[in-house]
């Protein structure tokens, strides 16, 4: 299929504002963008053939690493989906520890989306705030798993190891410290001109658009779906979750639903660790044969593992639908288009926040 | 697609997309309900639509299969909005003609099988498979 | 090597320009190495900027697996980087395919394979002071000989 087109102009693989290799070939009429089509390919490596006829104790490892920013999430979705298979019963201290260590990773995720968002829009000070203060949501991360990235905190019935109350004592400190500097870098956001100018009204995904491409996570949120798989998550119905939601449907209320979503994940870990119940933490259980279709809310939205094992514990079927497929299609292909000028392409890509490991596993 | 001077072929990669596990169960749908072969459908797929959307086709037919052609029987079996608006693997001005065939026949007094099964044999055709 | 040569390359070793580019990780290694620009790790106040622009770096990070997509590409990039450079390659990926070469899997490790590496950094992922560290220990073996050679 070949069309004419004005003005063709590839961004990536290498582009400065893009932390993976993503190629997007923009058609565009002046500055007008018309469409675009995305190549990958770059990140390709196969996880899904490799993980089949693997026992779960290597595929656990494998599915961290389908992506490094959200690894904590990958990690609880498939050993949840085997608890599901097998049917394992966690215990609920566990079950309040999976929470902390899950939100802890989404706060450092929506900190580094919203820092790439700043530097792509070069507002690099608040940029750099916002990535000084993800270190500090890591360090408490690290304290809590023991690693920064790859943790691997979430067995089959349980978790790794418990948390002593002096690491819960810092961690509520440290909690603090981190909602009072987000407030002032998230005010410097909602109420900088400058950052209004660059986002509010750029990147529009209507509510249809979105429901029609299965968009998922803060980027449906910021166009008024409040779908949030945590709602059907067993413990965060105990602890209460409602979605955030925003109508605006632009770069800016993405952003700015992630703003939201880290205050309420504070709230959250400190609500986890109020009503922390005792016991212990590794349950133990034997991974059985089965076939499940399990999802969770990872940072970018809702993440599907569809999974088929045999009597040892071994993956027959395995694939990953993860949000930033959704997301990166509906970026591409709908919020893009329409953009006045090339600058906003990649702030408005990068307001997705775009996962490309996730999308090509 | 656009040629490019300094391009890679896709074909082998977009083709390594259509073959993970749920977008094979969905392409093989596909092919039965049209009735071509899966290799042609495949090789359609990979000439019309980009990678992303390749790798979205499973979520956009589970979006599809939800809410598009509501309340309408015949839209529903010929997958209007399916087939258009979801999956994209066929333009709207074309669906709307074949569609419009469709209604002219029943209205002619066709039974609805017939109407649909000759709807169907259009659409592959306006996919030139 | 005269006394200004000497100096001249001492001081071109502390203005380091450095992209990166992911040839097929998990993203984790990227994460670190963005890090590194943090306030808490500071790369910038070694002089190491970084820029992601292949035509104005002296150090390439690589990271990942090497998938099919960078045949020809890595290669042309490396092209890209002005004289003096070096490569230096991030985490296990690069050194062995980590988890990721196995049967079945599209990765072709290591990364030495295609370009030439200078150093490497193992762990997966690496912490932040350990990409830094080893930016800065191939930064003055880079302008070593530099003024004396051309």
């Amino acid at each position: 299929m070949k069309r004419i087109v004005d003005v063709n102009i590839p961004l990536g693989p290498i582009h400065p504002c893009f932390k993976e290799p993503v190629r997007l070939k923009c058609e565009a009429k002046g500055e007008r963008i018309t469409g675009a089509e995305v190549e990958l390919g770059y990140m390709k490596k196969g996880i899904e053939r490799i993980m089949k006829g693997r026992p779960w104790q290597e595929v656990m490892f494998l599915a961290e690493r389908v992506c490094g920013i959200c690894s904590v999430i990958h990690n609880m979705v498939f050993i949840e989906a085997m608890e599901q298979i097998s049917d394992i019963v966690v215990p609920p201290r566990a079950a309040y520890l999976r929470v902390i260590a899950n939100e802890l990773d989404r706060m450092q995720s929506h900190i580094l989306a919203n820092f790439s968002y700043c530097y792509t829009i070069e507002h690099e000070t608040l940029g750099m705030y916002l990535l000084d203060l993800r270190e500090h949501v890591m360090d408490e991360l690290e304290r809590l798993t023991g690693a920064r990235v790859t943790c691997a905190y979430m067995i089959p019935g349980g978790v790794r190891c418990d948390i002593q109350r002096k690491e819960a004592e810092a961690l509520l400190v440290s909690l603090d410290r981190i909602e009072g500097d987000l407030r002032r870098y998230s005010g410097m956001f909602e109420s900088g001109p400058m950052i209004a100018l660059r986002s509010r009204g750029v990147g529009i995904l209507t509510l249809e658009a979105a429901q029609r491409a299965h968009v998922v996570g803060p980027t449906a949120r910021g166009s008024g779906i409040a779908y949030d798989c945590r709602q059907n998550h067993p413990t965060y119905q105990k602890l209460g979750f409602v979605p955030i939601t925003r109508p605006d449907c632009d770069n800016f209320a993405r952003v700015m639903v992630r703003f939201d979503e880290v205050f309420q994940s504070i709230d959250l870990i400190r609500k986890c660790l109020r009503e922390l119940p005792k016991g212990v933490v590794r349950g133990g259980g034997v991974c059985k044969a089965g076939e499940t279709r399990y999802s969770g809310e990872a940072p970018r939205g809702e993440l599907t593992y569809f999974i088929k094992s045999d009597e040892f514990g071994r993956i027959v079927e395995i694939q990953i639908q993860t949000p930033s497929i959704m997301n990166i299609e509906a970026c591409c292909h709908e919020m893009i288009i329409g953009s006045d000028s090339i600058a906003d392409v990649t702030a408005t890509f990068i307001s997705a926040d775009p996962c490309v490991a996730c999308t090509e596993r | 697609m656009t040629t490019y001077l300094y391009e890679q072929d896709l074909v082998p990669q977009k083709y390594r997309i259509l073959v993970a596990m749920r977008h094979d169960i969905l392409v093989r749908k596909i092919a039965l309900e049209l009735n071509i072969p899966v290799q042609e459908l495949r090789r359609y797929l990979i000439e019309h639509l980009d990678m992303i959307q390749l790798e979205n086709l499973p979520a956009r037919a589970e979006m599809a299969a939800d809410h598009a052609d509501q309340g309408d029987a015949v839209a529903q079996a010929l997958g209007r909005e399916k087939y258009t608006v979801y999956l994209q693997i066929l333009s709207g001005a074309a669906m709307d003609a074949i569609f419009r065939e469709v209604d002219a026949r029943l209205q002619t007094g066709t039974p609805l099988d017939d109407a649909i099964a000759y709807g169907r044999i259009q659409i592959r055709e306006a996919l030139n498979i | 090597m005269n006394i200004l040569q000497r100096i001249k390359n001492k001081v071109r070793s502390r203005s380091i320009h450095v992209a990166y580019v992911d040839v097929g990780s998990c993203n984790g290694c990227d994460i670190e190495v963005l890090a590194c620009l943090a306030p808490r790790y500071d790369i910038e106040q070694y002089g190491i900027f970084v820029h992601n622009n292949p035509r104005e770096a002296d150090v390439l990070l690589v990271i990942g697996a090497y998938t099919p997509g960078w045949e020809e590409k890595l290669a042309m990039v490396w092209e890209k980087i002005p004289a003096p450079k070096a490569a230096i390659t991030i985490g296990n990926c690069p050194i062995s395919g980590c988890l990721f070469d196995r049967k079945g899997s599209f990765v072709d490790p290591p990364v030495k394979k295609h370009i030439p590496i200078a150093a490497e950094v193992p762990g997966c992922p690496p912490r932040p002071t350990e990409i830094l560290q080893a930016i800065m220990s191939v930064r003055d073996s880079v302008f070593a000989n530099w003024e004396e050679e051309h």
